[in-house]
């Protein structure tokens, strides 16, 4: 599902015009990126928290020419689901 | 790092503020929001959100494990866990702090600073030149000090190589004076037929004094036998450095006109150039070669181009520098860097001094600016932050040590 098609669903679930979703969308991704530059963690009780992690510097070495290189510390985005989503996928039934 | 958690009440009254809906709509939206995510992966689909991230399903298979009170062994059922891959933008929105920082190649540290100084790997050959010469000159006094034996042809075949590079380092090392320092001296002896350039004749006229001793010493019997081989090399290349100055000044001793000093500048740059071919192990000493080739055109446009861009850019260095004209204003947020502006406005970080110069008075500590500080980027001369000029960065960086101590 893309970014139209979660807009559609949308739409129809508020019976809300698209373009309006549309931009309450964007306004909404806007809001959650900002507390995240902030380094604020977002927690949705239903769904789960987003949270910015520092990965910190390492010393990787390549496997096969041995080169060392020093990755710099670094800050990324992590989700982790809540509990009440993870027993909601606990019913769907797992192929392979 | 500041772990403040915001639940989805204050996020909406954000969003509800910011979108002018009210906040019972804005939480209304949010819920619906991830409620059709939820949905869309509960039907195995994975779920995009521009700007912001995917969200996909990821198996994660049962394992074992144990018990740790009974040591028993369990298995952990597998479940679903929901991954979140954030969209470039944010990424790049979050991790700004750390944007400026690249990896760094540990092992091909070395190299990198080779390549830094090969810039001045031109002078290097002059300075090694130097010393072997100081260290021959010392030699030779020696030698005339001592009168050595007197070491035959055969000898002197065996080791031509060595022997001519030392002699034409020595030449070369008499000559580099000349031209860097004496530049007027030469043009103003030129038109005069008697004078000749001073290092010139010094060189001359040792080693014509040089030949009387020598020769008296040829003619000698060679007394007691030194089998010390730096002796018999220093004294091949005293025996090469008459014939060559035999060779050169002999015939006309008299009527040493502008020609023969200048096929003496000649022979002497083209020596150098074979010298430099010889010593320097970097296969690309061009830019050398360039600067030495030039005399032989005339002694007077040298001066004037190894010397003049030299002198203005020093000149440009030690005047202090005034900013009146501004290109940029930039207001300090977080994650701002001096370094980064600079990268961004003159294409090189190492010249945020010049933008700390100019905005000395607001910045207490460069290394901590107060958010919402106003830093206003000044319009510099482009000479002094010339990236490609390796002494602007060294002139940057003295700046650098200076400021941040």
């Amino acid at each position: 599902m893309n970014h139209k098609e979660l807009i559609a669903t949308m739409a129809t679930k508020m019976n809300a015009p698209r373009s309006a979703v549309s931009d309450l969308l964007d306004t909404a991704v806007k809001i959650l990126n900002e507390q995240l530059v902030e380094e604020k963690t977002i927690g949705f009780q239903s769904f789960g928290n987003f949270e910015v992690r520092k990965k910190e510097e390492r010393l990787s070495v390549h496997p096969s020419t041995h080169v060392r290189t020093l990755i710099p510390p670094k800050l990324v985005v992590s989700f982790k689901q809540s509990n009440i989503l993870k027993d909601k996928f606990k019913d769907i039934p797992h192929h392979e | 790092m500041n772990k403040e958690k915001i639940s989805l009440q204050e996020v909406a009254d954000l969003f509800a503020s910011k979108a002018s809906i009210s906040k019972r709509a804005a939480e209304e939206f949010l819920k619906v929001l991830f409620l059709s995510v939820e949905e869309a992966l509960l039907a195995g689909e994975l779920v995009k959100i521009k700007n912001f991230g995917t969200f996909k399903l990821q198996w994660n298979e049962p394992r074992k494990s144990v018990n740790i009170q009974t040591g028993e062994e369990i298995i952990l059922a597998g479940y679903y866990k929901v991954n979140f891959i954030p969209d470039v933008l944010l990424k790049d929105m979050v991790n700004e702090p750390y944007a400026h920082l690249q990896p760094v190649d540990l092992d091909a540290g070395l190299p990198e600073i080779a390549d830094e100084e090969k810039s001045e790997v031109p002078l290097d050959p002059f300075r090694v030149f130097d010393e072997q010469a100081s260290e021959i000159k010392n030699l030779i006094s020696e030698i005339q000090a001592i009168r050595p034996v007197v070491v035959k042809e055969p000898v002197k075949e065996d080791i031509p190589p060595i022997a001519k590079g030392i002699e034409h380092v020595e030449f070369k090392t008499e000559k580099e004076p000349v031209i860097r320092e004496q530049p007027k001296a030469e043009t103003i002896s030129a038109p005069k037929p008697e004078p000749k350039p001073e290092p010139v004749s010094k060189t001359v006229s040792a080693s014509g004094f040089d030949y009387a001793p020598i020769a008296k010493k040829n003619n000698k019997q060679p007394g007691k036998k030194r089998n010390n081989w730096f002796w018999i090399l220093a004294v091949v290349i005293v025996i090469i450095l008459i014939n060559v100055g035999l060779y050169l000044f002999y015939p006309p001793v008299n009527k040493w006109t502008n020609s023969t000093v200048v096929t003496c500048i000649h022979s002497v740059s083209d020596i150098k150039d074979k010298v430099v071919s010889w010593f320097t192990v970097n296969p690309k000493p061009a830019s050398y070669i360039e600067t030495v080739v030039i005399p032989k055109d005339s002694m007077d446009s040298d001066s004037l181009n190894v010397e003049k861009p030299v002198d203005s850019l020093q000149i440009l260095f030690d005047t202090p520098r005034i900013y009146p004209e501004f290109i940029a204003t930039v207001r300090i947020k977080r994650g701002s860097r001096l370094t980064l502006i600079s990268k961004k406005y003159y294409g090189n970080k190492d010249f945020w001094v010049y933008i700390y110069e100019a905005n000395e008075k607001h910045i207490p500590n460069p290394d901590d600016i107060p958010k919402g500080t106003l830093i206003r980027v000044p319009k510099i001369d482009p000479r002094l932050i010339d990236a490609s000029n390796p002494r602007c960065i060294r002139k940057a960086r003295e700046l650098h040590d200076l400021y941040v101590k």
